[in-house]
Order: structure tokens, then C-alpha cells, then sequence
């Protein structure tokens, strides 16, 4: 997938047919984060702590259940990939770029948390035929996540 | 297509105003009965002021005046660190260094304190970056 055009309003990016469906497959785990995994506090001194803590979990189960939404509106768009004799064209808006780094940052730390939250560089000794499907994930939506990441630096220059 | 709005600044819950601070009611004060004060008082005198005629706001406690609470990031080994900086930048609208300087600290020293707030603002600011699925707390600053 690379950058093929950027203005003030909109990313143009060009990707294969087997990019399109990679990225599709990735989208579609959304969401990996398993819920009331955020926590408001480490120490646990906050004043209504328990109260807090359930309205925050409703918060963000609440923008999960949108984002889910939205998603599935945005896979099913026909005029979101345009067929084009050098490949297939994906073209976001600023927000909506910002918006998938999100889901796909999701699915990232979702399919970390899945393995077990490994340390940095002890990750490799669980991968198996079982965790495999977990580490693809997660190296996959860290791969579209950097490009988008590019294209917002590019932006900026 | 709706999509989700990413104006981090619009949205902050609206902090409970109590009526006019004493130092503004004072000021107030001030300025009304200047002139009348320069004319009609002796240098050595204080100002009378009748009971009741300034309604003055009680001291409020510490807590309440004091930002009080501060706004964590934690490390961990999953999130990209050009992600993190890029976060921090749409969350509190910081520039790049000052993101990328707050990012480092995560990285290397395990945490970083991205703000000192009140309550309702930490919260806020908590949920924005739990929302791009850092790992961030409030915590009392103490």
C-alpha cells in the first residue's frame, strides 16, 4: 500500500487486490480488546472509584459498539476502493485515517493481550501453530498502521 | 459517511461553576467604591463594607482549586513509539518535540505525566487516550 496523493482533505492510497482483502480480514477482528481492560487508575485512590471505573468501562464499551458500526458501513461502501488499471485506490478523509489508526491499533493491542502480553522480544517463543493467527494480526495491523502513520507525516511537511 | 469526531478540545464535561471567586469579588469592590473612598476616608481607615451588600463565595478547598489530579501514560512493549508520539499530539495538541519528548519518557523511564488536571479534565484526557488504546491512568497527585 503506498501514498499516492494527499490534500488538506483527503489521502489517495493505492494498494493490490491482496493487500485489499489483508486489510478487510484485519478490520473485520475488530474489536480485539477484550472489555474493561482500561482501568481509571493504577493505585485505586480515586474518589467514587467503583462508580467511575463502571462508567468509563460504559463509555468506551459504548464507542466500541459505534466504531463496530461505522465499520461495517465503511467495509460495505463500494465507492470507498475504486478498481483502477495499476491497482485498487482507498481514499480517507483526515478523520476517517485518524479513526482507523484507532481500530487498528485496537486489534493490535487486542491480539497482544490474547498471547499473554508478552514482553518485548520474548514474543517469538509463543509463537505456535495455535498463536499463530494472534501474532498475524498483530504484525498485520501494525504494517497498515505505520503506512497511514507515513501518510500523516507526510501531511505535515 | 459519519465518522467519528477527533476535536478533543470540544467535549470536555463543563466544570461546575460556583459563583464569583473572592478575589474577583473583591476586585469588584475595589473598583466601586474608589472614588468614594479616595473623597471621603481618612488614609488610615479601612474601607467599611455593610454585611450583606457583597455576596462572597465561601474558600473553596484546596482540592477544588488545585488541579489534583494528574494524567498517566505507561509503557508497554506493543504500542509504536511514532503511534504514541502521534497520539499525544491529537490529544492535547501538543507539538511534535514536545509529543516525541513525553513519548521517550514512557519509553525509557516507564511513565510519563502527560498533565495535571482536575478531576473532571484527567478523565477526560484518560479516556481520549484509552480510546487509541494506550495505557493511561489517573492518578491523585500527590
Amino acid at each position: 500500500m503506498k501514498l499516492i496523493r494527499v490534500t488538506k482533505g483527503n489521502f489517495l492510497f493505492q494498494l493490490g487486490k491482496r493487500e485489499k482483502q489483508l486489510l478487510f480480514q484485519v478490520l473485520r477482528l475488530y474489536p480485539r480488546i477484550p472489555p474493561a481492560t482500561f482501568r481509571l487508575s493504577k493505585i485505586g485512590k480515586l474518589p467514587d472509584a467503583e462508580e467511575n471505573q463502571r462508567l468509563l468501562d460504559e463509555s468506551l464499551a459504548e464507542q466500541r459498539e459505534q466504531n463496530r458500526k461505522i465499520l461495517n458501513t465503511f467495509l460495505a461502501d463500494p465507492r470507498r476502493f475504486t478498481d483502477t488499471e495499476s491497482g485498487i485506490r482507498l481514499s480517507v478523509s483526515p478523520s476517517e485515517l485518524e479513526w482507523l489508526l484507532q481500530i487498528l491499533n485496537d486489534v493490535r493491542v487486542g491480539s497482544w493481550i490474547i498471547l499473554g502480553s508478552p514482553e518485548h522480544g520474548l514474543e517469538f517463543k509463543l509463537l505456535n501453530d495455535k498463536t499463530a493467527p494472534d501474532f498475524w494480526a498483530m504484525e498485520m495491523s501494525g504494517q497498515f498502521q505505520m503506512r497511514f502513520l507515513e501518510a500523516l507525516e507526510k501531511r505535515e511537511v | 459517511m459519519p465518522i467519528v469526531s477527533l476535536n478533543c478540545a470540544a467535549g470536555y464535561p463543563q466544570l461546575r461553576r460556583h459563583s464569583m471567586p473572592l478575589h474577583s469579588a473583591r476586585r469588584a469592590l475595589d473598583n466601586s467604591c474608589l472614588l468614594l473612598y479616595v473623597a471621603t476616608m481618612a488614609e488610615t481607615a479601612t474601607p467599611e463594607v455593610t454585611p450583606g451588600t457583597i455576596q462572597t463565595t465561601e474558600e473553596k478547598p484546596k482540592s477544588d482549586l488545585d488541579p489534583g489530579y494528574v494524567v498517566i501514560c505507561w509503557n508497554d512493549p506493543v504500542n509504536y513509539m511514532d503511534y504514541v508520539t502521534h497520539v499525544f499530539q491529537i490529544v492535547f495538541g501538543w507539538a511534535r518535540k514536545k509529543a516525541e519528548f513525553h513519548m521517550l519518557q514512557v519509553h525509557e523511564q516507564g511513565k510519563s505525566i502527560l498533565k495535571r488536571d482536575s478531576m473532571e479534565k484527567a478523565e477526560h484526557y484518560v479516556h481520549q487516550l484509552q480510546r487509541y488504546s494506550l495505557h493511561a491512568t489517573m492518578e491523585r497527585d500527590e
